[in-house]
């Protein structure tokens, strides 16, 4: 066993004497090279300083990267990584500014590629609940315009959301003004009209789901009187002349 | 007398402003003596789970039109019958809209034939504008027969509310230039009808020109 390890060691010495031959003044230019780093050399990285366990930043100026006869650094007051920043074997990368805009734009396109292959947030609960592995781009991609009928892509109750309608009736010499009609279930307490003081006319806006709506107004609390700027109807069952309008969503 | 009793709560919550059990938003503002006459009527469709909301207004509407009582009880017995027959023709799930529109058109001579039409012609989206408009075209005077094919037709094409609104208006425009109504309307469905985005039919919505009329 011991013979083995002998002949292993003699393999590798051997080995090694067979390496070209190292020149005399190698350890000089490594040094040399080891200082002229310390001193902010000319690659720009910065050098950590074993002895001191300070790590530095490359300075502006000659003058910054002064060293104390003592050996210790001082830092740069007008740089803001001037400060020390702590012990520990800490290293830190400097990057150009053209690489960093390189690796920003590389981020950002590994950002869309990934984003691309998630499932969107905007995307219905139903497609959130498929699996992964069965989505596939037709079934994240955002609705596209169709020709689908509004009526068929929102609920019914939907499409009769209130829509705000404005009344307006020319009654300079009324003390009041309300509009009854089927929209505020013919209730003369609902709807009452304000007069404008620029103009003298009455008006309100009265929330009115969409569909055809009859109306009238009731002038100082008596007198029926019908929109002029809608059409009329006569009322089948009372047989009383109403104006009509016809609302949509817009 | 039993039975007065038994009618005698709806009265109060007819009349009286804030009760909820005839499930008025409002409060309502019904002299006592209309609110006893339509009370009956209105525990029946409430029973048949109805919308009482229509009933009551229409009582208040012949209050603001000063109408005697007895003509309130009718209109409101009347409104009660088509309310139910409509619920039927707009199925499943008619919505309280459609219902009051479907009323003022059953009101207005079209007859539920037309309504049923609509609502498998209509697929899922509501018919408040579209029958809406058909009223107003038969009240301009346009035969409800012609109205009803033509509106009929327009759902199967895959009309929008904006379309009936359209349509309404400028038939309107015509006949306030003097143009008859029916003319009108054959001549604005043209420039309507293409920009519909359906030209196919829709099996078994279909309305034959010989609908039956009035069920008035």
């Amino acid at each position: 066993m011991r013979d083995d390890r002998d002949e292993f060691i003699d393999r590798v010495v051997d080995e090694l004497k067979a390496l070209p031959p190292v020149p005399a003044d190698a350890t000089a230019r490594v040094l040399a090279r080891v200082e002229a780093a310390r001193r902010g050399g000319s690659d720009g990285a910065s050098v950590h300083d074993a002895g001191d366990d300070v790590t530095y930043f490359p300075a502006a100026s000659d003058e910054s990267k002064a060293v104390p006869a003592v050996g210790r650094p001082v830092p740069d007051p007008a740089s803001p990584h001037g400060a020390r920043t702590g012990g520990g074997l800490r290293r830190r990368f400097i990057v150009s500014f053209p690489a960093a805009v390189g690796y920003a734009l590389a981020a950002t396109l590994a950002g869309f590629l990934i984003r691309g292959a998630m499932p969107r947030s905007s995307t219905s609960t139903t497609v959130a609940q498929v699996p992964t592995d069965h989505v596939d781009d037709s079934m994240l991609a955002p609705s596209a315009p169709s020709v689908t009928p509004v009526s068929s892509s929102l609920s019914r109750e939907a499409q009769e959301n209130p829509v705000p309608v404005q009344l307006v009736l020319d009654a300079r010499r009324a003390t009041s003004v309300v509009a009854v009609g089927d929209f505020n279930g013919w209730d003369g307490r609902v709807t009452p009209l304000a007069r404008d003081s620029a103009s003298g006319l009455w008006s309100t806006v009265v929330d009115v789901r969409p569909g055809r709506h009859v109306y009238a107004f009731l002038v100082d609390g008596k007198t029926w009187t019908l929109d002029p700027r809608a059409p009329r109807a006569k009322d089948p069952d009372y047989g009383t002349e109403q104006s009509v309008m016809i609302v949509g969503t817009p | 007398m039993r039975r007065h009793w038994m009618v005698a709560p709806l009265v109060a919550a007819v009349a009286l402003p804030g009760t909820s059990v005839a499930q008025t938003p409002r409060p309502s503002a019904l002299d006592s003596a209309t609110a006893a006459a339509i009370a009956p009527i209105v525990a029946q469709a409430q029973a048949a789970k109805l919308p009482v909301e229509l009933l009551i207004a229409k009582a208040r509407e012949g209050q603001v039109k000063q109408v005697p009582v007895a003509g309130i009880e009718a209109a409101v017995r009347t409104l009660a019958q088509r309310i139910h027959t409509v619920n039927d023709a707009l199925a499943p799930n008619a919505t309280e809209e459609e219902v009051r529109a479907g009323v003022d058109a059953l009101a207005e001579g079209v007859p539920v034939q037309t309504l049923q039409a609509m609502r498998k012609a209509g697929r899922n989206g509501s018919l408040a504008v579209p029958i809406g408009v058909l009223t107003q075209l038969v009240a301009r005077g346009v035969p409800v027969e012609k109205a009803s094919v033509q509106i009929v037709d327009l759902l199967q094409r895959g009309a929008l509310p904006r379309h009936f609104i359209a349509l309404d208006n400028r038939v309107r425009e015509d006949v306030l230039a003097g143009r008859r109504p029916d003319e009108s309307l054959d001549l604005r469905l043209k420039g309507i009808i293409p920009t519909l985005p359906v030209p196919a039919q829709v099996e078994g919505a279909g309305l034959k020109a010989n609908t039956p009329g009035k069920p008035r």
